[in-house]
């Protein structure tokens, strides 16, 4: 969306100041998060009780005039004390690494400048905004916003070198306020949102880590991606983002990508890396976006947990709040319980909630394509991001309990785990769907390729509680090539 | 006390009654704002979310008496990973923290606090017992934990509800376990009363009355 100055009505009310200018109060660091008490207070600006937003807009150079604010409206002096009033403050910004993209992060910022301000509380963002000015500043000698727009600006400039020019409206006449906030600002933030939903892994040049687990899972690393949010399901990439650029030595650092080496798995060099180098070399490789090769680790914050069924060839899914057991026999905290502590387990894998959402979503592994199972309350939180064709094949807790009745609710929808599935993501066919022991499986051309060879779907185990065989097994280390579990041929005949 | 300095009070009680103490009503706790954070936090799209929870807790957790700040931690987290909320729910508290003169922070009659390193910059810690041996017992506990982990705080002791003619036992205990006792406060019938009848602590009582005096003693010794 192309971004353009403003035009400030002629017959409002208005002043303009250009240049800097020393401040009656002290701006520092030390005046975060102090917070202005009702009693304390001189005026409310926006809040819950007034319109108000902030907003950063890119624009070209020659467009904007260098620490020059504009007023419109009633200045500090002539707004009613001790009531909340209208406010918006927008900033345009220049410079020649400064487009679009940056805006959110600049305008973050106007949230910590402005804390630094002594008697100035700034809370909230967008249009959220509630801001609060005391009457210590006033005492101190703060007669004009344009005070505020001008140390905020300084600051801008000051901490941001790439902010090469900047200039500032603030308004604080009301209607004015609300005409821009739905005809100018809120647009700009669509954009910015539905920028996340198509912000993806090949858009970026760099992930985010998180190791805020490592006290629970001392050789888990999350890997933070547009397209993959963190296990624990609360950090997104931009998150990751935002927390780095504050503290870059912190549980969230950037993870540069590297070189790409399998674009479907997701995997990538500089996630190799780092996952070899804070794992202490525990896991070597990581595809973002596999279920079965070199899968993410999974902490134990996972909000999710994966589990392949060999019987059926396919994926369930269960989340933290479903007590009852899988069709696989176990309950979500059973498979936590052998998936958790920052490991690699193959045939098992922790998810946050959102990832749900992604447009890679196990794309290695066929994607939704792949899924056969979930608990109804969690197949409804996300049933909006599930393919139309795939969305009624998907078996809840009301279709199947056990792996036999999954098995027949699948047959009868004709899940494609049943023929074999076909990933969306390159068209290509990547299992063989089940042979029927009695009747000719139907050959396809698939099947003479050497390709469909390396499907193997003997990895995960899984043990069906209708047998009756309750196997645990602790701190064992066993390679096993491949076992086969049939029921007693004629049993209770 | 509150009308010379800057108080925050915090009730880190998940059975929250200090509020009740001191008559407040109509807050909301920090439980209910990490709850909401974790319904919510899939909607937020580019939102920054520490700045959300700290509005949150500016706006409505903290709650304004008249001459004091209130703070209700409320119930444990639920189920699931709290590890990103607590830790931005721990950036946001420091920062509010370090503009009051005076944090007290009202806990539960446990350790797990002292465990979990949620107050590792108290001045002073103040354990109050009754005249029970139980009593005594976790405050020993207490203490034993909180030279463990090295918190550099004074400890002192409070006695409460102390039945007439039992001073002299309670002072005995102490002196054996080596506890400075600041006071011990006798069974006050007006506290009771206004307690059973759901009333803030009458503010002219005569344990009120101690109390404001130690608090003034306390302060001048954190000063110190």
């Amino acid at each position: 969306m192309e971004r353009k100055k403003i035009k400030v009505p002629k017959k409002v009310k208005k002043k303009a100041s250009v240049g800097e200018e020393t401040f009656p109060f002290d701006i520092s660091p030390m005046y975060e998060g102090e917070r202005i008490r009702k009693g304390e207070m001189y005026v409310e600006l926006g809040g819950p009780k007034q319109v108000g937003f902030e907003l950063v807009v890119a624009l070209p150079t020659e467009e904007v005039e260098d620490m020059k604010v504009t007023l419109v409206g009633n200045d500090l002096d002539e707004l009613e004390e001790g009531k909340a009033h209208p406010y918006a403050m927008i900033y345009y910004v220049a410079g020649s690494q400064i487009d679009p993209d940056l805006e959110p992060v600049i305008e973050r910022r106007n949230h910590d400048f402005q804390n630094f301000i002594e008697g100035y509380m700034h809370l909230n963002q967008r249009y959220d905004i509630w801001v609060r000015i005391g009457k210590n500043a006033i005492g101190k000698g703060l007669k004009s916003l344009t005070q505020i727009a001008k140390a905020t600006m300084m600051l801008f400039k000051n901490e941001m070198p790439f902010i090469e020019k900047i200039e500032a409206l603030y308004i604080t006449e009301g209607k004015l306020v609300e005409k821009l906030l739905k005809e100018y600002a809120m647009p700009i933030y669509d954009e910015r949102d539905a920028r996340v939903e198509s912000l993806h892994d090949e858009d970026v040049n760099e992930f985010y880590s998180c190791t805020l687990c490592q006290s629970f899972a001392p050789t888990n690393v999350c890997i933070i991606s547009p397209d993959r949010p963190s296990l624990c399901g609360a950090i997104s990439w931009f998150d990751g983002r935002a927390a780095a650029r504050v503290d870059p030595e912190g549980p969230n650092r950037a993870v540069p990508k590297g070189e790409l080496i399998d674009p479907i798995g997701g995997e990538y060099t500089g996630v190799n890396e780092f996952a070899v180098e804070e794992s202490g070399g525990e896991c070597e490789r990581v595809k973002l976006h596999s279920f079965f090769e070199y899968p993410h680790t999974s902490c134990g914050c996972f909000e999710v947990i994966g589990f392949y069924m060999p019987e059926v060839d396919g994926i369930g899914w269960v989340h933290r709040g479903y007590p009852e057991p899988a069709p696989n026999g176990l309950t979500f905290s059973t498979m936590a319980g052998q998936t958790g502590g920052g490991k690699q387990i193959v045939g098992f894998l922790g998810i946050g909630v959102s990832y749900f959402r992604s447009k890679k979503f196990i794309q290695a592994d066929g994607g939704w394509y792949r899924v056969t199972w979930m608990p109804k309350e969690l197949k409804q939180r996300v049933e909006r991001f599930i393919p139309e064709d795939i969305v009624d094949k998907i078996a809840t807790e009301e279709d199947a309990r056990t792996i036999d009745e999954l098995k027949e609710f699948l047959e009868k929808v004709e899940h494609p785990v049943v023929t074999g599935v076909v990933r969306p993501v390159d068209n290509k066919r990547i299992t063989d769907g089940w042979v029927k022991e009695k009747e000719v499986k139907e050959v396809k051309e698939g099947r003479a390729e050497p390709a469909t060879q390396q499907v193997s779907p003997s990895s995960g185990v899984s043990i069906s509680p209708t047998q009756g065989i309750r196997l645990v097994i602790k701190d064992a280390n066993i390679y096993i090539d491949k076992i086969v579990l049939r029921k007693k041929k004629n049993e209770g005949e | 006390m509150s009308k010379k300095y800057r108080v925050l009070a915090v009730d880190a009680d998940p059975d929250s009654n200090l509020a009740d103490a001191l008559g407040i009503e109509g807050y909301r706790t920090i439980g209910q704002i990490r709850e909401l954070f974790q319904h919510g936090r899939d909607e937020m799209r580019t939102i920054n979310k520490e700045s959300w929870i700290e509005g949150k807790i500016y706006g409505e957790v903290v709650f304004e008496v008249d001459d004091f700040d209130l703070l209700v931690m409320g119930r444990p987290e639920g189920e699931g990973c709290y590890c990103f909320v607590n830790n931005m729910l721990r950036a946001v508290l420091r920062k509010l923290m370090r503009h009051y003169d005076i944090v007290i922070v009202d806990c539960e009659a446990g350790l797990e606090h002292f465990s979990r390193k949620t107050i590792p910059e108290a001045d002073t810690i103040i354990v109050v017992t009754d005249a029970s041996r139980k009593g005594f017992k976790t405050a020993v506990r207490i203490r034993e934990l909180v030279t463990e982990l090295g918190i550099k705080a004074g400890i002192y002791l409070i006695a409460n509800r102390i039945g007439e003619g039992d001073e002299g036992t309670v002072a005995e205990l102490a002196g054996k376990e080596n506890f400075k006792l600041l006071d011990t406060l006798p069974y006050d019938e007006d506290v009771a009363k206004a307690d059973l009848e759901g009333l803030p602590v009458p503010l002219n009582s005569k344990v009120a009355k101690r109390i404001e005096k130690l608090a003034e003693v306390l302060i001048c010794e954190a000063k110190s």
